[in-house]
């Protein structure tokens, strides 16, 4: 039973991690149809954003992560203008295109800026070990499942209350109609990008406490984009609760099957569900699949 | 008539061979070629390494370079990317004419073997000394280094011997590199004398390695293999460390840099390691490292690791070769006398052969234990 325990919580530990970033996925689908292939390489440039100034400034936790979470506003900010914006009207192959080459682009920046070696994102917290019973968590582990139930619930609360949110979800049901009602899309596309790009800056973050940075670390994105589709593309909570399930399966059938069955595990609930609701566990019936 | 015709040929053939052994030599240099990941990853073994050939160039020509020529070194970057090694080796040997090759890459340069082979270039195949380098043996292509497969052979009976009776598990990549330990481990297992209760195999890219390790946990093992390159070992022992669990843990020499130690942190403190190079803390690595100070630049110095001993060694057999030639430096003598090499000595590694037939040094390993405090390993009993 301690065995199952262990696998379960380590992979809702994991899964809160891929669940962040596949909120970071679905946030921009729901407001501009876009997928975004640039989401993993965000997190990374982040995370190693985040290893610079704890570098530069030791000893500052929270200067650290501020300083990591306002790059991360402006790396969003910045592509949505400099990248995005110009691309508005051209056709979605073309946009999502230019994610892609963004993603190659800031892989290549890392390298530039930094360098090929892996490093431990040491800010004196996240790395020691808390045991409940007989089961041992990273207190960045425990910290990164709170944050994504925090975050679920701001994002709730964002599209449920907020004048923003509603207007993002009456952009992501009828653009044309929205901009009729003096929505605008451009400031809508914007938010979307600021919020991806801190979510994927929080995921990023966690991520490099809990394992390292490196230039690998943008793989996070390939594990989480699975959760986005099978949380359904539109579904930002939805994308956030499946990374958790991705992450419990993946955990599972690595404990329980084979340990070479761990990385196709996600791909195979996804066939799974998909062949039972193709717009995902949460997601709209009508979504235009890219 | 016909005789002065096939004298006139023969010279005319031996005239054009003796111009293509010669090529990359004029009467004042002398080029040599290198591929190797610069970038991506992979980096960190291809940085270190072209440090050490930079070293035992730099050293050369301090002292009068080869017949009074000096050497100069055209490096290219493949990524770690089999088609880009070939197209690096091609671009090498036939637009910058090198005369020698000082590295083919990693595991990736089987690929370019090929290339190599027909171009009959001499070439030093260093990085990843693995078993289609040099097995079956080429003409011109010389592996200095030890297989993966006896590192891990080595290792496994050490620590059987240390550890008698007690359970074991294995965890290694699914690729090449994987299947060489696993080979390894298999052959140790012959030798009798050892409980495997978890062998698993991961994707080469992942990063969470938990279910892994409770799983290895849940077995009971109590010596442990980790078959991770680098951060997938250090992953692995980090998640033992989580779990509170403390077998006795061995790496392969990939690993062994003192990035590993440091992102292991107190995890790291005794882990096992294999390798054919010095330790960081011998009088002659610090001896290296200090010689480096003066000849490369300090950016390259920090870049310095157990690749740059292995590059630094194996392109000091090369130049020697070469030096013997001296002034009739061809491709055929160059080869000649690199078969000829026996015991030589770089003070970074045990003495370096090669023979008629034998393009691989198989060089003696060593069993070394991390030390968390100094970033070191150090040589146990």
């Amino acid at each position: 039973m301690q065995y199952l325990v262990d696998l379960v919580v380590s992979g809702i530990a994991v899964g809160a991690i891929y669940g962040l970033v596949a909120m970071g996925f679905a946030l921009i689908y729901k407001a501009t149809g876009l997928v975004n292939f640039a989401q993993g390489e965000m997190a990374m440039v982040i995370a190693y954003i985040a290893w610079t100034i704890a570098g530069t400034v030791p000893g500052h936790p929270w200067l650290v992560v501020g300083g990591a979470l306002v790059a991360a506003l402006l790396l969003g900010l910045v592509i949505e203008r400099l990248i995005m914006r110009p691309m508005l009207g051209e056709p979605v192959f073309a946009t999502v295109m230019v994610t892609i080459a963004l993603a190659v682009i800031l892989r290549s920046l890392v390298l530039l800026v930094w360098d090929p070696y892996p490093h431990a994102l040491d800010i004196g917290v996240g790395r020691d070990v808390i045991h409940f019973g007989g089961t041992g968590v990273r207190s960045a582990q425990v910290a990164v499942m709170a944050t994504l139930l925090a975050t679920c619930a701001v994002m709730w609360a964002f599209f449920r209350f907020s004048r923003i949110g509603k207007a993002m979800r009456a952009v992501a049901a009828d653009e044309r109609t929205a901009q009729l009602m003096g929505i605008s899309a451009a400031r809508i596309h914007a938010v979307a990008w600021v919020g991806s790009s801190l979510i994927a800056g929080i995921a990023g973050i966690f991520f490099a406490l809990i394992y390292d940075v490196s230039p690998n670390l943008y793989h996070v994105g390939l594990k989480a984009f699975p959760a986005t589709i099978l949380g359904g593309l539109d579904s930002v909570l939805g994308s956030g609760l499946s990374g958790v399930v991705l992450g419990v399966a993946e955990n599972l059938a690595g404990g329980y099957l084979a340990p070479s069955l761990k990385e196709i595990t996600g791909f195979a609930v996804i066939i799974a569900v998909l062949m039972v609701r193709p717009f995902g566990l949460f997601g709209e019936r009508e979504i235009e699949r890219v | 008539m016909v005789s002065r015709l096939a004298i006139i040929l023969a010279v005319g053939l031996f005239a054009a061979t003796a111009a293509k052994a010669d090529q990359g030599i004029t009467d004042t240099e002398i080029l040599l070629g290198e591929v190797e990941p610069l970038t991506g990853p992979p980096a960190l073994l291809g940085v270190a390494y072209n440090v050490g050939t930079k070293m035992a160039v730099a050293e050369a020509n301090a002292a009068g370079g080869v017949a009074g020529r000096k050497l100069r070194v055209i490096v290219e970057d493949d990524g770690y990317v089999a088609a880009r090694t070939i197209q690096s080796v091609k671009k090498l040997i036939d637009v910058d004419k090198v005369f020698a090759l000082t590295s083919l890459s990693g595991s990736n340069g089987v690929a370019a073997l090929p290339v190599v082979e027909k171009a009959g270039i001499p070439t030093m195949a260093s990085i990843a000394p693995i078993t289609p380098l040099y097995q079956p043996p080429r003409k011109n292509v010389f592996v200095v280094g030890q297989s993966y497969e006896e590192g891990m052979y080595q290792l496994v009976r050490y620590l059987a011997r240390k550890h008698p009776g007690a359970k074991w598990g294995i965890l290694t990549q699914n690729d090449d590199y994987g299947v060489a330990l696993r080979a390894g481990f298999s052959h140790a297992l012959k030798d009798g004398g050892i409980n495997v209760v978890f062998e698993g195999e991961y994707k080469k890219g992942q990063q969470d390695f938990s279910s892994d390790i409770l799983r290895a946990r849940q077995a009971g093992t109590e010596v442990f293999m980790a078959g991770g390159v680098l951060a997938e070992t250090v992953a692995m022992v980090r998640e033992f460390e989580k779990l509170n669990s403390k077998p006795a843990i061995g790496m392969f020499w990939p690993g062994r840099v003192p990035v590993t130690l440091k992102l292991m942190g107190p995890a790291g403190e005794g882990i096992y390691a294999v390798d054919y190079v010095e330790t960081d803390d011998s009088a002659a690595v610090k001896a290296f490292v200090e010689r480096a100070k003066a000849l490369v630049s300090e950016g390259e110095v920090k870049a310095i690791n157990r690749y740059s001993l292995a590059s630094y060694a194996s392109t000091k057999v090369l130049i020697e070769a070469m030096r013997r030639c001296a002034k009739t430096l061809t491709w055929a003598c160059t080869i000649a006398e690199l078969e000829k090499t026996k015991g030589f000595e770089t003070a970074v590694m045990g003495p370096i052969s090669f023979g008629p037939g034998v393009r691989f040094s198989s060089q003696a390993v060593r069993i070394m234990r991390g030390d968390a405090a100094s970033l070191t390993y150090k040589v146990t009993d």
